[in-house]
């Protein structure tokens, strides 16, 4: 158990828990209480008549569903014996509210008491799972769970991170570049383990002739899953994608274009609307873009829900050159390895459309490309799961005893 | 520079107005592409309409917000001879609009021709409900100063009837209005700093004046009054209960397009005058609007040649009421503006850290 000093305990708003103890004793990886807890969270989450409302919570939910855990925790190969960590400190980022809830979910999973630190940000979506949690948590059969769950807030304060980075076993850091450094200039235990989340910068690949090839009904699911790369997050997530690269020549991509992009429109002005402020807020973002930057060559917004910006090179820093809700960046490429020149150790996810699994394996590899840690079809940017940011999330919050 | 002294203020009708607002607005769209290269890149990146619009909605427009991001001019920095700037309120960036002496000339022209019409050719006594301090930089701009200095060339023996510190100067106040009794006078201020620090001082101290000679024109914005859920109608009542003022006369504008006000008539309706225009749009497609439909204004105005805002895409909501026939006989379009975008929750990429 860890005693939570007065002066700490103080600055600490609990949404969850609330005693000045915390547990740090470690359970098994997919502990069975662990799994039935977060199956039954699924269960009671989607169960509820305002989900519909939440799409991000209905996502989590549906991730952690009990056909989903079983997946995840079958593992028929391993004799080892895998067991938590102990404590396992979290600072949840503000961009993707509901982040919060994966990341105590891979705690749990993990075998791990949990300290959860949400955004100061309110979040409708991030109160709508912290009240399912604290349900769940008041019954009797979950009382052991109660002592390994807390979730809190607290202002920006040096004496509260540094307590919790020097009793930490882990810490899981998201929130970009400024928060991880931060949260790495605390002391912390010398067997303790980290994951960090810092910026990433993510891309699309479409293969032109593909596009051109599709039936109208393989197009209409491509614009679904544009959709929910692009919208569901409003490209705010690290693996939103914000480079859309056409590969192909310039006749085939400017068919292609003309093809997909009218479509797309005509599904997004049935399905979705922005705030009227996000219109505005896109289209000062795209006009500051178009004058700052030589390397745009064309603005299109038919209706402002979607911008199409077509570059005529890359940026320097392309992972700077970013949009927002529905702003596509967009350039054409002769050949897969022209995209080499701007993957570095930033890039995270390539969703792609039109290419074989193999054929963008051996771009990485070919190409001794320092980045890419995901490489998923259009529609799949934001399936979080136990592999994430290059990390086997599970193993690097437990350890594994050999035994033989 | 075009020769206004040709054009009525308020009597061209819609047609009229229009022929001659689009030959003065290409000209200004060709002159900015000309001269401004940011104006230029991003007009052609956009591939909107040229400097040949056929239709005063066809002008290109670019968003007010933009010069709080980018310095905009059309003539060589040592040309300027003002740097104008937004009251930026809430803590934000601030717009910087530069002046040089044709434009600021033009300025003051434009306004002598619109105020006229509301408080006739001559100069009128003028008591500004604001302190003294507020004029005391002339080379920052801000909106308030902006107005303070603008409206005082339309006034004489400027008072301020505050003091440093807002509180009303009784001894200044009752002087003025006891010297200048048996004439109209000029009050003006801005529409949040009359109420707070006169209105509502005034009704705390229970005093009243009786200012029956008074015109009073207020303008700045109804964001605080909206925060205090104060209507204009409130407004006015209030202003007649405690300074006997009948007069009143709203305006709105703005700082990135100084001069071309638009007035509120004795009907409650702001006017376009000759020199301006507003369109409305909707901000899903930034397609016209039609009347009695609100949208997003765009501003059209005939003044800035020193920097290209002479369209402008605001972020404030308005309805066009009717044109050419509002019963206080000005010609033109009439409006009315509801306030500013409504600022959703921006989710940003920031960090909980932060």
């Amino acid at each position: 158990m860890i005693l939570i000093p007065k002066d700490i305990f103080s600055k600490l708003t609990f949404l969850i828990g609330g005693s000045n103890y915390i547990s740090n004793s470690p359970s098994g990886v997919y502990n069975y209480l662990g799994v039935e807890f977060l199956a039954e969270l699924s269960k009671n989450l989607l169960s509820q008549k305002d989900i519909r409302k939440y799409p991000d919570v209905a996502t989590f939910a549906f991730w952690c569903r009990n056909s989903n855990l079983k997946k995840i925790t079958h593992n028929p190969f391993n004799n080892n014996l895998r067991v938590g960590l102990g404590l396992v400190y979290h600072n949840s980022p503000s961009n993707v509210p509901v982040n919060f809830a994966f990341s105590l979910a891979f705690g749990i999973l993990s075998g791990n008491s949990s300290v959860v630190r949400l955004s100061s940000k309110e979040s409708e979506s991030a109160s709508f799972i912290v009240t399912a949690l604290l349900e769940l948590l008041n019954i009797s059969k979950y009382i052991e769970m109660k002592k390994t769950i807390c979730i809190i807030k607290f202002d920006r304060d040096d004496e509260v991170n540094k307590f919790w980075m020097s009793n930490a076993d882990g810490r899981v850091i998201w929130g970009g570049d400024i928060t991880v450094a931060k949260m790495r200039s605390y002391p912390c235990k010398p067997r303790s383990r980290e994951i960090v989340f810092p910026d990433r910068f993510s891309l699309c690949v479409i293969k032109a002739s593909k596009i051109i090839e599709s039936s109208d009904s393989n197009l209409n699911k491509v614009c679904e899953n544009l959709f929910n790369d692009i919208y569901i997050m409003d490209q705010q997530a690290c693996s939103s994608p914000q480079l859309f690269n056409w590969v192909g020549n310039d006749s085939t991509i400017k068919k292609a274009k003309d093809r997909l992009w009218p479509l797309f429109l005509k599904y997004l002005q049935k399905k979705h609307s922005l705030e009227p402020v996000q219109y505005m807020n896109k289209y000062v973002d795209a006009c500051i873009n178009a004058i700052k930057n030589d390397n745009i060559k064309s603005i299109n917004h038919e209706n402002n829900v979607l911008f199409n910006i077509e570059l005529s090179y890359f940026h320097e820093q392309q992972q700077l050159q970013r949009g927002y809700f529905g702003t596509v960046h967009e350039i054409s490429i002769k050949n897969l390895n022209d995209l080499s020149l701007i993957i570095d150790d930033r890039c995270q996810t390539l969703t792609y459309f039109g290419f074989e699994v193999e054929e963008l394996k051996n771009f990485i590899t070919s190409n001794k490309l320092r980045g890419v840690d995901r490489i998923v079809p259009v529609g799949k940017s934001l399936d979080m799961g136990v592999i994430w940011d290059g990390y086997d999330i599970i193993n690097h919050l437990s350890r594994t005893v050999d035994v033989y | 520079m075009i020769d206004i002294k040709k054009y009525s203020t308020f009597s061209l009708t819609q047609p009229e107005k229009e022929v001659f607002l689009l030959e003065r607005l290409n000209n200004l769209t060709e002159f900015h592409l000309e001269n401004c290269p940011e104006y230029f890149s991003l007009i052609s990146k956009f591939r909107v309409a040229s400097s040949k619009a056929k239709n005063i909605a066809d002008i290109p427009f670019i968003p007010v917000r933009l010069f709080k991001h980018i310095d905009l001019l059309s003539v060589p920095k040592n040309t300027v001879i003002k740097t104008m700037t937004s009251s930026g309120t809430s803590g934000q960036q601030i717009s910087r609009i530069y002046l040089d002496k044709e434009t600021s000339a033009f300025q003051v022209k434009i306004l002598s021709k619109i105020l006229s019409d509301f408080i006739g050719p001559k100069r009128l006594p003028m008591l500004t409900i604001d302190c003294k301090s507020i004029i005391s930089n002339r080379k920052k701009f801000s909106a308030r100063t902006a107005g303070v200095l603008g409206f005082s060339m339309f006034g004489r023996d400027v008072e301020f009837a505050l003091d440093d510190d807002m509180s009303i100067n009784f001894h200044r106040v009752t002087e003025f209005l006891e010297k200048y009794k048996d004439e109209n006078i000029l009050i003006f201020g801005f529409t949040s700093i009359i109420w707070r620090h006169f209105i509502e001082e005034l009704e705390r101290l229970e005093k009243k004046l009786n200012i029956s000679n008074g015109i009073l024109i207020h303008g700045g914005g109804w964001k605080q009054m909206e925060l205090q859920s104060v209507t204009n109608e409130e407004y006015k009542k209030r202003i007649l209960d405690t300074l006997n003022v009948k007069r009143v006369h709203n305006y709105y504008g703005m700082v990135e397009q100084t001069g071309s006000i638009f007035m509120e008539c004795e009907c409650g309706f702001l006017h376009a005058s000759s020199f301006s225009d507003i369109i409305i749009r909707n901000p899903e497609n930034f397609h016209l609007k039609g009347i009695k439909q609100n949208g997003l204004i765009q501003l059209l105005s005939v003044i800035p040649k020193s920097y290209p805002g002479h369209s402008l895409l605001s972020e404030d909501i308005g309805e066009i009421h009717g044109i050419d026939n509002c019963k206080c006989g000005r010609k033109g379009k009439y409006f009315k503006v509801y306030g500013r975008l409504k600022n959703a929750e921006l989710r940003g990429c920031s960090d909980t850290y932060t």
